[in-house]
């Protein structure tokens, strides 16, 4: 029995000789932690939820999940694949790529049906998780009629009705309108009352800092650069600029201009917020 | 406002009339096409949602009679037979709640049209001997060979007929159910569900690629500056289908998939699936021993 769900212990990944995409991360993410791995684009952020996830293998160093090694091999043993699989959920960048079946309600059911449960049990998740996240009505149409927001809603359910201990998301929140983002941050918010683990990969430094409780940086080197909680993290804003999350913003204040450290995404953090005096 | 200001501009020339240059370019009419091409993927599956006839029966009682009327169409020869098979199509389109007018175009211009061309050849007194019934200059129709070129235009209109009514009053998920329900190997039920939803999602982006050419297109460019494009961005597509391929792939992988694509949705028989089935088989059996009766 461990309490730690992810121990990465020097991991590098090079997709092919010369490309790095990560090196020397050493990182545990504990049971019930909701972490953000905050990066530029290409700083790795994908591959590392990749890796979590048993679809790329390191290229250096190792991997335990549950404290077993996560590897190539022990994947193709069944019980160890069925295992894994149905304690580690992933919600992919792009919803088109998550949704393969013909039908909103066999995307939903076909997780939990590929863990062998029964035809009863699963059509119970399917009708719960499409009440929780309110896609009933969408449970007949095909994938590709749905809307952006629609698919991203039927991307995560699809990997919910699994009941993952843990669930990772890639960029969450990209292609959401405010109001589904405020709908996954309450979906995120429930899922750390039941204890479950998240670890999320983004760029957007408003979601990350509400949604998590851990902010781990990366910088475009591929190395981790700083781990600690949101507020430790926002509040080193040379380290945020150096690796690209932040950049300086000159804008005006009736006759007064000036500079200072700025986030963009599709949210506001509260500490981008801020009064001026003026004459 | 300065006068270097980007507001300060001159007005635009007034449009060219058609024929002076104007003409649409090769990027609009392929974005046009495709954006055709979706739309009638979505229209599909408003029709098939129609509380018709055929919709109302079970997918693979459907999919099955459907493809018992095609087979009885190749083998059927007499033309007046083939031509009551057309007329029990238009009939079904009409009690599926189908546009009869869309339908027989589609029908007609799809694969009527095809086949009388293909066709009409084999009719020439070179091909196929015979009284000669119109003369064109040098060219001669026969009785035979127009027979034969009516046998085969009425055969292709009539199976062209029953395949798209299956396709229209069908739902695309419900068609993949039927196929597993009738033992269709599950790799080929997944490559089908995966194949459509990737060529719609490639058709998006071809659409848009497209459009955004054309937002940055001054001038029609030349055919070859076209066909070079076109080539070029083919590929460009090619590759992000292979790169799509293996994510959905990962995807499938990451919920555990095992080879298997089971569904939550269980088949069931009805009374009317099994009258429509009967009256299928009889209608079938007497239309070819009619055949054999009346002849070509």
């Amino acid at each position: 029995m461990t309490e730690t769900d992810f121990v990465l212990t020097q991991v590098g990944h090079e997709y092919r000789a010369g490309v790095t995409a990560l090196a020397a991360i050493d990182l545990s993410i504990g049971c019930g932690q909701h972490v953000a791995v905050v990066g530029a684009n290409g700083s790795g952020k994908s591959t590392l939820l990749k890796m979590l996830d048993g679809l790329v293998f390191p290229t250096a160093g190792a991997i335990l999940a549950f404290g077993a090694p996560l590897t190539e091999e022990a994947l193709e043993d069944p019980t160890f694949r069925r295992d894994f699989r149905s304690r580690v959920g992933f919600v992919f960048q792009e919803a088109d790529v998550q949704l393969f079946c013909s039908s909103v309600e066999d995307e939903l059911a076909f997780g939990p049906l590929q863990l062998g449960l029964p035809d009863d049990e699963v059509r119970v998740r399917v009708g719960d998780v499409a009440e929780h996240l309110r896609i009933e009505k969408l449970l007949d149409r095909p994938p590709y009629s749905l809307s952006g927001g629609e698919k991203k809603r039927v991307a995560i359910a699809s990997v919910i009705t699994m009941q993952p201990h843990v669930l990772l998301l890639d960029e969450p929140t990209n292609a959401l309108d405010p109001r589904s983002q405020v709908w996954l941050l309450d979906v995120l918010e429930d899922w750390k009352l039941e204890g479950r683990t998240v670890v999320m990969a983004t760029h957007d430094l408003s979601a990350a800092a509400e949604a998590a409780d851990r902010l781990v940086v990366l910088s475009e080197d591929h190395t981790v650069v700083a781990d600690g909680t949101p507020d430790e993290v926002l509040a080193q804003h040379e380290l945020l600029l150096a690796v690209n999350l932040i950049h300086e913003h000159t804008h005006r204040h009736a006759s007064m201009a000036h500079g200072h450290a700025h986030a963009h995404g599709p949210g506001t953090h509260p500490d981008q917020a801020h009064g001026h005096e003026h004459d | 406002m300065s006068a270097s200001s980007p507001c300060r501009h001159t007005d635009l020339a007034p449009a060219a009339r058609r024929g002076g240059g104007g003409g649409r370019s090769l990027a609009r009419k392929t974005a046009d096409s495709v954006a055709r091409a979706v739309k009638d993927v979505l229209q599909n599956e408003e029709i098939a949602a129609r509380p018709g006839l055929l919709q109302r029966l079970d997918p693979r009682v459907k999919l099955l009679t459907l493809i018992l009327f095609a087979v009885t169409v190749s083998l059927v020869h007499s033309v007046w037979l083939l031509t009551a098979l057309i007329g029990s199509t238009m009939i079904l389109a009409a009690l599926s709640l189908v546009g009869v007018g869309s339908f027989a175009r589609k029908v007609w211009l799809s694969g009527g049209l095809l086949a009388l061309l293909v066709s009409l050849p084999s009719a020439l007194s070179w091909f196929t001997p015979g009284p000669v019934v119109v003369s064109i200059g040098p060219l001669s129709l026969t009785a035979p060979g127009l027979m034969g070129v009516a046998t085969l235009v009425t055969r292709v209109v009539a199976a062209a007929g029953f395949a798209l009514l299956v396709i229209w009053t069908m739902r695309w998920p419900d068609l993949l159910r039927a196929l597993s329900a009738l033992r269709m190997p599950d790799v080929v039920v997944a490559t089908l569900a995966m194949t459509q939803k990737q060529i719609l999602t490639l058709l998006r982006t071809v659409e848009q690629i497209h459009l955004a050419r054309e937002s940055r297109t001054l001038s029609l460019g030349s055919a070859r500056e076209n066909r070079d494009w076109v080539t070029e961005r083919m590929a460009f597509v090619v590759r992000k289908s292979m790169k799509t391929a293996d994510d959905v792939y990962d995807a499938m992988l990451s919920r555990g998939f095992t080879g298997a694509m089971p569904s939550l949705v269980r088949l069931h028989l009805a009374t009317g699936d099994w009258a429509w089935a009967a009256a299928s088989l009889a209608v079938c059996a007497a239309v070819i021993a009619a055949d054999r009766v009346v002849g070509p």
